[in-house]
């Protein structure tokens, strides 16, 4: 992992309130690998103390910079959008445990709610470069917001779209869009990222077909590099780190609705300590 | 000119003030991709605790105005692990090790600071006393000068390493609870830990954190912490580590000025890994501009 002043060398609005961002930084577009991410110090002057935000690579310009894809949704993002070309910004990384995949696949299903088309275009690139076929499918709620239709109709063997309102492709959510698909499809392996609750979902079917599938999942984060133990999401194997074990973890391995207090046993203070005699 | 930055703690020598506060840094290893760790003063381990520890639920961490609340529940894989993979590694830096513990009754403790005996590399102990006494119907053992008392004295009578007590916030007198301490043995006193908060989500009417409450750090707590190094100094003669919303060496100053001997960095590692390293250059360049050749020049010269 790197710190580095990013010159920021282009912005675009690609859809109201959703801006791309190119930043140079040869050291981060060298290492970087689908999934990744990187932690932004949104703003050049940071005079509100705002902890940095994490946003995944969206693409790599190889040797030279690198994109985010983002959504004005509060205070760090809106400082975010605000930057002007030349600005430089304040970015950590690689950062974190990406998309796991091998030239053997033979097929590949790529699923993005939203903005989560933000990691999943640079692992289309990859898996394009490795000559492994896949298939993608993009959901959202309107047709302006669904994101990289073109790019990944581009990459894939086939691109799928699915809008809530039917302004584009299938009517309905990309939920319902896999379900009628997949076994038709039959990939060997899925990667998704958008809202928990899709993940799931896309989880529950994957394992129903003996389907691969990872997914690429977001919490709270403060430092970002592992120290803070800030970022924890449950899993059936305990307590992991998003920002060092994930943000990409195996579906089958998530406690869905983990953090719903009530589901898991609390281990609060009073931790085995019951019978040692105190000197008290 | 040159300038002197070293200072002495509980009779360990630092080449310099600056260190992390416990929790904030882990082992060190995460950050020794962005720096040289062995420019700090000294490292100050995250809590370890006799037993592993699972933490609290997530979400543990959430950002409030200029500070966040944390309640990570003391997350650690206990003493044994500590002492075979943490530790040896921290010693690859060369500088003062300063081993933070914390236990749930006054024997772990006792049993901590026994089983830290004759171990290469620990140069201190530090009791973070911010936790319940479970006997003692989970007030904590830092809010109450009693509680503080015997924690510290059962800390004392286990052990010869120098021994810093760090101090809780959450208490009505913070000057009672140091001189409490420094009776029953400390050599120095940290403080400040975090300020117990709670933040709600305004949307789900649902709080932020899954433990509801946690710990307040950065910048917001400074005013605060300064503030409580000042009464504290005024009271006791031990030196004094100041904690609490340092982002900046100006920030460190004030603490000095309070009468700090050294600072320890929390929140502002997240924000910039490389802030200590900034402020260790901050600190010698606001003395040698004004002509000063030794940080011991201002700690508690607060003018009155
Ligand atoms: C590994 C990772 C990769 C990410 N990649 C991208 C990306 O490529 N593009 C992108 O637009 N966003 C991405 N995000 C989410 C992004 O980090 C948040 O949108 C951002 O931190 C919000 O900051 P803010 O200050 O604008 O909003 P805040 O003021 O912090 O919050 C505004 C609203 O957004 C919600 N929110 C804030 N942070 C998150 C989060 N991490 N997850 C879910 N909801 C959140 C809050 O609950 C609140 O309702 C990623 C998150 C993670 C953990
Ligand atoms: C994420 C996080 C974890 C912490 N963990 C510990 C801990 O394990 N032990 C401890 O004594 N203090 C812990 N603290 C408190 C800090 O050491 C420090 O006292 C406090 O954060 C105030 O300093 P700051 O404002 O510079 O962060 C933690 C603080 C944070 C933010
Ligand atoms: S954000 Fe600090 S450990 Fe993940």
């Amino acid at each position: 992992m790197f710190q580095v002043k990013a010159d920021v060398i282009s912005k675009e609005e690609i859809s109201p309130g959703v801006f791309n961002l190119t930043l140079i930084s040869p050291e981060i577009s060298r290492s970087a690998r689908p999934g990744q991410f990187v932690h932004v110090l949104c703003g050049d002057q940071n005079d509100r103390f705002l902890l940095r935000r994490p946003f995944s690579i969206h693409r790599v310009v190889p040797g030279r910079a690198f994109e985010i894809l983002f959504q004005v949704v509060g205070s760090g993002t809106d400082e975010l959008s605000r930057v002007k070309i030349h600005d430089a910004l304040d970015v950590i990384g690689p950062l974190g445990n990406g998309f796991k995949y091998s030239p053997e696949i033979k097929s590949a299903l790529l699923l993005a709610g939203g903005l989560g088309v933000a990691p999943l275009l640079f692992l289309a690139e990859e898996l394009t470069e490795n000559h492994v076929m896949f298939y993608a499918m993009l959901g959202a709620k309107t047709k302006t917001e669904l994101l990289r239709y073109i790019d990944f109709k581009r990459l894939a063997k086939k691109t799928f779209a699915a809008t809530e309102d039917g302004s584009f492709g299938h009517d309905g959510t990309v939920v319902a869009l896999l379900n009628r698909t997949v076994h038709q499809l039959r990939p060997q392996v899925i990667y998704a990222c958008g809202p928990e609750k899709m993940l799931q979902k896309i989880s529950e079917t994957a394992e129903d077909f003996g389907i691969d599938c990872q997914v690429s999942v977001e919490a709270k984060m403060a430092c970002g590099i592992g120290a803070c133990l800030g970022c924890t999401y449950a899993t059936k194997r305990g307590f992991r780190l998003t920002c060092k074990d994930g943000p990409v973890f195996n579906g089958r391995d998530i406690m869905w609705g983990g953090s719903d207090v009530e589901q898991l046993p609390l281990d609060g203070y009073d931790y085995e300590t019951a019978e040692i005699t105190d000197s008290d | 000119m040159s300038v002197n930055l070293s200072v002495t703690l509980a009779g360990i020598k630092l080449k310099n003030p600056v260190m992390p506060a416990s929790g904030t840094f882990g082992a060190g290893r995460e950050f020794s991709e962005f720096f040289d760790v062995g420019r700090l003063g000294a490292i100050v381990a995250k809590t370890v605790t006799l037993k592993p520890r699972e933490g609290n639920m997530p979400p543990r961490i959430c950002e409030t105005t200029s500070g966040m609340l944390n309640s990570i529940g003391l997350q650690n894989e206990g003493l044994e692990y500590f002492l075979k993979h943490d530790l040896p590694y921290m010693r690859k830096f060369k500088i003062p090790i300063i081993v933070n513990i914390a236990g749930n009754t006054l024997e772990e403790y006792a049993q901590i600071c026994r089983d830290l005996k004759g171990i290469e590399g620990v140069s201190a102990i530090e009791l973070n006393i911010s936790c319940p006494n479970i006997k003692a119907g989970g007030i904590a053992f830092g809010a109450s000068s009693r509680l503080a008392e015997q924690v510290t004295a059962a800390a004392r009578y286990n052990t010869d390493l120098p021994l810093i007590v760090k101090l809780t916030p959450n208490v009505y007198n913070i000057s009672k609870i140091a001189r409490a301490v420094v009776s029953a043995g400390a050599d120095a006193v940290s403080l400040i830990n975090t300020l117990v908060g709670m933040s709600i989500d305004i949307n789900t009417f649902k709080p932020q954190l899954a433990n509801y409450t946690g710990g307040l750090s950065g910048p917001a707590i400074k005013p605060v912490a300064v503030r409580m190094v000042w009464e504290v100094a005024q009271t006791v003669n031990v030196p004094i580590i100041g904690i609490g919303g340092i982002m900046t060496a100006e920030d460190a100053i004030e603490f000095f000025l309070a009468g700090a001997t050294a600072v320890a960095i929390g929140t502002a590692n997240f924000i910039n890994p490389t802030a200590m390293i900034d402020i260790i250059n901050g600190i010698e360049r606001f003395l040698s501009e004004r002509g000063l050749t030794d940080i011991r020049q201002l700690v508690g010269k607060v003018r009155l």
